[in-house]
């Protein structure tokens, strides 16, 4: 009995301090974490391809007008499964180290991207810029600060 | 080997044709593992009741399907294991929709109970001469005839909730009084209901009350997502062997499908699952320790845990919900630069767990408390087809990594540890012995890992109406997943059973003529908490009345003052 409590003593008086300084001292996950998901809308072309794979169907494409196509990011219910990350062909969506994403506001829970597309002369819906020299014509392109920046 | 094999299989078939009595509808086998018999309803019972008479086949679980939209009808199924053989043995019955009944198959299979239950409140099959056909699965306000697994009931409809609704629950034996513990008390998280029968101190039965967290997922599974997205929710089932649910779905999807994820997949799959063993091990020693009111054991297992945790994060990007099963393999592969850290780390757990283990050997007081409590017998174990460690602690040395072997498990071989007393003690000294087994095992996984892809390409459409039996043993049990393909890209059935399931049922066996203040440890809860969610009830002390507060009130004022921010 006596023994055993020792060795219970010895154990807890090796570990010594273990508490991390959280939050009063920064703590950063590790390279590869899957925290909040960002959208690099300089690199958006608006595929959509991320809306197509998302297991939790929190991200929303609809073209608005003619000329841009609005994606929608409802990521308080984002699982982090990073799949859209995964298939982004730009790149353009990162799942960054941000962890700290409680909020009083739900509405900070939701990122809007409005992308500037040409729209087709024929049937009038938006299109991907066929070729690389129109991408960099038409990204920047955008309705103001609010909507673009995500 | 192969001989031996083609015998068991004649035996399982003279026992089906033989109990059936020439009402044995069609026989085959899906997969090389897997035998597949139709049976009239009218023979169900006799069937499997030759199958664990004869052969000493284990019940796994039941599936009830509403299959009128295929062919007309609805269908029970069976599942057995013949461990020794390693085969799964499937046993269905068609049961016309217009007279939705079968014969119970409880009687001759104990372990059946639940289950059975289970597709009566869900599909509505009728299981006849169920010694305790009570409600289980549902809501207690839940409307009668409403079944939620129907295929043309909807995933998102809410029936309207009805506040007066009680469980039924059995009444004190004469003389003894009931002592309620639940549905919240402290130590879990999770709500259950228990109302022990006392005499004195000592209990002398009980009838209980769960499922209050039941979220509906094989619903989801099979109405709303795709084959692709159920793994993240099969992840999501339990929130400590996610990757063992994610893993036994897309096992039973590829059997299904005919895909073989490739052999580096395999191994990943066995080093991350044994990785969740040593965390999920750690953790529940911790929690023990917590139970008995031993914090330090508690707070020192968890220190030797979080490392573990972190490795997982430094793999695949989180600590939990790995997000790394796909069907037909893994979506990222294990990076070679973790590797000298993870074997850093696991050095240093065993250490630390060769420390603590000679540590709480010899502590008289920690026997004290686990030493023939919640003591279960071999032969109720058997009966009750508890499994993991209680099981393995009773004697019962079955081990879904070595009955079914799957991922890798098949070169890089578990040795099986088992105790013979049956109480919590041997829980302990089992689960004690397994951790050090996981981490030999993460090592030898390590050394053997084969390069190549991780995933296989998966070219066709899944076919339908094909059907995937897997078994993976979790740190609690084994957790079986079934699935029947269907046509529009997600299972027509998906079928989920945890290893708790099973070993709830011999909880009632277990802390039997146990004294009431070692039920926390047996039953993994604490004290009974007599805080009552459905109401409250205020004495004035001068004038004697008493005033009732209902649900409704009780939200309301809660409202009021959380708005308020008092």
């Amino acid at each position: 009995m006596l023994v055993s409590k020792v060795r219970e003593a010895l154990i807890c008086l090796k570990a010594g301090r273990v508490t991390l300084g959280y939050p009063f001292a920064p703590n950063d996950p590790k390279p590869g974490f899957r925290g909040k998901v960002t959208v690099d809308p300089d690199l958006c072309f608006g595929c959509g391809g991320c809306a197509n794979v998302c297991e939790a169907g929190v991200i929303v494409v609809s073209d608005r007008e003619q000329h841009y196509r609005l994606l929608e990011f409802f990521w308080g219910r984002c699982t982090y499964c990073a799949r859209c990350e995964e298939v982004c062909p730009e790149g353009a969506i990162r799942l960054s180290g941000q962890f700290e994403t409680a909020t009083d506001d739900a509405r900070d829970l939701c990122m809007r991207l409005e992308v500037f597309m040409g729209p087709c002369q024929r049937c009038g819906r938006c299109f991907p810029p066929p070729t690389p020299l129109d991408k960099m014509m038409t990204t920047g392109f955008r309705h103001g600060l609010e909507g673009g920046r995500a | 080997m192969s001989t031996e094999h083609e015998r068991t299989l004649a035996a399982v078939h003279q026992v089906a044709a033989e109990r059936s009595n020439g009402s044995l509808l069609c026989a085959t086998q899906p997969h090389s593992d897997t035998l597949h018999f139709v049976v009239d309803r009218s023979a169900m019972r006799a069937v499997t009741g030759g199958l664990v008479d004869h052969l000493g086949a284990r019940f796994l679980i039941s599936v009830g399907t509403d299959r009128r939209p295929l062919s007309g009808d609805f269908g029970v199924l069976h599942i057995f294991s013949l461990d020794r053989d390693h085969l799964y043995v499937l046993v269905e019955s068609p049961i016309p929709a217009d007279d939705l009944r079968i014969d119970s198959i409880t009687p001759v299979v104990p372990g059946a109970a639940w289950a059975e239950r289970e597709f009566q409140d869900a599909v509505g099959v009728r299981a006849e001469g169920h010694p305790d056909p009570r409600r289980l699965l549902l809501p207690d306000d839940w409307p009668e005839g409403l079944y939620p697994l129907r295929r043309d009931f909807p995933y998102n409809f809410r029936p309207p909730a009805d506040d007066a609704a009680r469980p039924k629950l059995a009444g004190a034996p004469a003389g003894a009084s009931v002592f309620p513990m639940g549905p919240f008390f402290p130590v879990l998280e999770e709500p259950s209901y228990w109302r022990l029968f006392v005499e004195g101190e000592r209990i002398v039965g009980c009838d209980t009350r769960l499922f209050y967290n039941h979220r509906g997922i094989e619903k989801l599974g099979d109405s709303v997502l795709t084959y692709s997205a159920i793994p993240h929710l099969a992840e999501r089932i339990c929130g400590i062997c996610g990757f063992i649910h994610s893993t036994c779905y897309c096992q039973a999807v590829e059997k299904a499908a005919g895909i073989e994820a490739p052999r580096r997949a395999r191994y990943i799959r066995t080093i991350m699952l044994e990785l969740e063993r040593i965390h999920s091990h750690l953790l529940w020693l911790g929690i023990a320790g917590h139970i008995l009111g031993f914090e330090t054991v508690l707070m020192q297992t968890w220190r030797i845990r979080e490392p573990v945790m972190w490795l997982c994060e430094a793999i695949c990007g989180n600590r939990k919900t790995y997000g790394m099963n796909t069907v037909g393999g893994l979506r990222r592969d294990l990076p070679d630069s973790v590797r000298p850290e993870l074997l850093r780390v696991l050095a240093e757990v065993e250490k630390e767990v060769v420390a603590v283990r000679e540590a709480v050997a010899g502590d008289s007081a920690l026997h004290a408390r686990t030493q023939g409590v919640g003591t279960l017998s071999e032969e109720t174990a058997r009966s009750i087809c508890v499994v993991g460690p209680p099981a393995r602690a009773s004697g019962v040395a079955i081990d879904a990594r070595i009955d079914h072997p799957y991922a890798a498990y098949d070169e890089i071989r578990p040795r099986i540890v088992t105790e013979e007393a049956g109480d919590v003690w041997a829980r302990v000294v089992v689960r004690l012995g397994e951790l050090a087994e996981s981490i030999r095992l993460v090592g030898e996984g390590l050394s053997s890992i084969p390069d190549g892809p991780v995933c296989a390409e998966i070219k066709d459409e899944i076919p339908p109406g094909k059907i995937g039996v897997s078994v993976v043993e979790a740190p609690r049990g084994e957790a079986i997943h079934f699935v029947l393909t269907g046509g529009d890209n997600r299972p027509y059935r998906w079928r989920v059973r945890a290893p708790t399931y099973p070993n709830l049922q011999a909880l009632p066996a277990a802390i039997r003529d146990g004294n009431i203040a070692d039920t926390p440890i047996t039953l993994g809860s604490l004290d009974p908490c007599f805080s009552c969610t459905e109401r409250v009830e205020t004495i004035d002390r001068r004038t004697k009345a008493v005033r009732v507060f209902s649900r409704a009130e009780l939200l309301k004022m809660c409202r009021a003052r959380a708005k308020g921010g008092g």
